[in-house]
């Protein structure tokens, strides 16, 4: 997941410290970087062509491979498509949350992020079916999304804290000297700025939350991945299976992640 | 614009402000009254932009009271926001919307804060970019537009509020020196016509021109008041003179 959060801002007089800014993402080539563009490119298409050598070369079993998991690739984009806007809705008022004057609200949305950010999404996800389960029967598909929105919304909470920071001090003061009230202001003045500059971020988090999904596939939603164990269980052709599985992730989160790098740069070229 | 110049628009007492441990204002009385314009000068981190700024509770005080158009701002009670819609206020760096087109800039408090009709805003907005003589950049983005431009547009957006007091924050301190002149034009004309102003400025020229009263800051203190000719002619205090000599 894209740790966007704990940038630390360097004081005046005080050494600046050395900021390491792994992404967990796929490598978003920029035009700069020739190396990673081309690590793009041979990754993707690369990926694309075993897929195709495989299915004309060796139908059996690539061939009915290809054809039993897609379904699974709709279930990995409907639970990934509700978390994100499940996430989005909570990190909105999270984010409001965690800049809120009010130390009850401030508390809370903290203590929120605090929890959950702890705790491996496995886990949550095991907690909210298995254990919580005992107590509210709940269908797969929709633990699944509660549980993967509520983990993402701690993090996204961090983006549009971070995105609605990013936006400069005399931005408020100019809408408030005009009379709007603070809330007012955040509505019609910050957030509009700072959704702009969250969306690479935002778009970030939905690659991560997309290969993350593939955790779902142990509550019994039938993922990609629960398609390709079903498959994989039946016809004993593990290597096969999990190779096209893998195949099929690595182009979603490549061409993904290259839309998210044009949006990028349509941003900042405006 | 009708003026009683027996009326006081701002009134001052006693104020200060600490930043930290840093006393940024030391017990502050000014009065500003109805059409009165005041420039208020002094060396950088002398108080003045804090001084103006509290006049519309940007920086809060820590002590003293301060009543703007008869409402005493540090009563909790007072809705501040109600205040403000009478007092406008430009800045250093314009802070106008990048997000918003010209014409949006100036619509969008009259539309969300005086509840006026998007046509009323609108026509409202055009006769005043047409008084700041950028009528024909109604429809762009501002980062689109020159810094004298983006300054003239954040004062036609205060003006659209038809403020009853206007504050104004080292309006030309940004800008490209052939800009200040622009900007400094519609100040002028907005002082003629009547408008009460309260205004930190380096320009000399203009305080000279325009200003009923200046205001020397030092340290967090009012050293000296009075016309512009006392302060070009003899200045009473040595900081005074030692200050005009550098800016003029």
């Amino acid at each position: 997941m894209a740790a966007l959060a704990d940038e630390k801002k360097p004081q005046q007089g005080e050494a600046r410290p050395v900021i390491i800014d792994v992404g967990d993402g796929a490598a978003i080539p920029s035009k700069k970087d020739a190396g990673l563009f081309t690590a793009w490119r041979v990754a993707f298409f690369g990926a694309i062509a075993i897929i195709v050598y495989l299915a004309v070369f060796r139908p059996d079993p690539y061939l009915d491979i290809i054809k039993f998991v897609p379904d699974g690739i709709l279930v990995t984009f409907e639970v990934t498509v509700l978390s994100i806007l499940l996430a989005l809705v909570i990190g909105l008022f999270t984010g409001l949350g965690r800049i809120s004057k009010n130390p009850l609200i401030n508390g809370i949305a903290s203590l929120y992020v605090e929890v959950i950010r702890g705790i491996p999404l496995l886990v949550q996800l095991f907690y909210l079916y298995f254990a919580l389960g005992r107590i509210v029967h709940m269908p797969p598909l929709l633990s699944a999304v509660l549980a993967m929105g509520i983990c993402y919304g701690a993090y996204m909470g961090e983006i549009f804290r971070a995105g609605i920071q990013s936006i400069p001090k005399g931005q408020t003061e100019a809408a408030r000297s005009l009379g709007m009230s603070h809330s007012q202001s955040m509505y019609h003045v910050i957030l509009p700025q700072a959704f702009r500059t969250v969306l690479p971020p935002v778009g970030n988090e939905f690659v991560a939350l997309l290969k993350d999904s593939s955790l779902v596939s142990i509550l019994a939603v039938a993922d990609l991945l629960r398609r390709g164990r079903e498959f994989a269980a039946e016809s004993f052709t593990y290597f096969e299976t999990y190779t096209v599985v893998a195949l099929v992730y690595l182009i979603i989160t490549l061409f993904l992640s290259k839309l998210i790098s044009i949006m990028e740069e349509r941003i900042s070229a405006e | 614009m009708q003026n009683d110049p027996r009326r006081k628009m701002v009134e001052m007492k006693g104020v200060v402000k600490f930043f930290g441990a840093l006393k940024a204002l030391d017990d502050v009385s000014l009065d500003v009254y109805d059409g009165e314009k005041v420039v208020i000068i002094g060396p950088s981190g002398s108080g003045k932009s804090t001084l103006l700024r509290s006049v519309n509770q940007l920086e809060e005080i820590n002590a003293g009271t301060i009543i703007v158009d008869g409402c005493e701002i540090s009563d909790p009670k007072t809705n501040i926001n109600k205040v403000r819609e009478e007092v406008g206020m430009v800045f250093q760096q314009f802070n106008v919307f990048p997000h918003k087109t010209v014409l949006e800039n100036i619509t969008l408090a009259q539309k969300v804060v005086r509840k006026r009709s998007k046509s009323d805003a609108e026509r409202i907005a055009k006769d005043l970019l047409t008084k700041v003589g950028i009528l024909e950049k109604a429809g762009e983005y501002p980062t689109r537009l020159s810094g004298g431009q983006q300054q003239r547009v954040a004062i036609a957006r205060a003006l659209a509020m038809q403020p009853k007091l206007m504050l104004f924050d080292e309006p030309t301190s940004a800008l490209d020196p052939e800009m200040i002149g622009e900007v400094l034009d519609v100040m002028v004309k907005l002082a003629k016509e009547g408008m009460t102003m309260i205004v930190v400025t380096h320009e000399m020229g203009f305080a000279r021109e325009v200003s009923d009263r200046i205001i020397f800051m030092d340290e967090g203190k009012i050293l000296e008041e009075g016309s512009p000719e006392h302060f070009f002619k003899n200045p009473a205090h040595e900081r005074t003179k030692q200050f005009m000599r550098q800016i003029l």
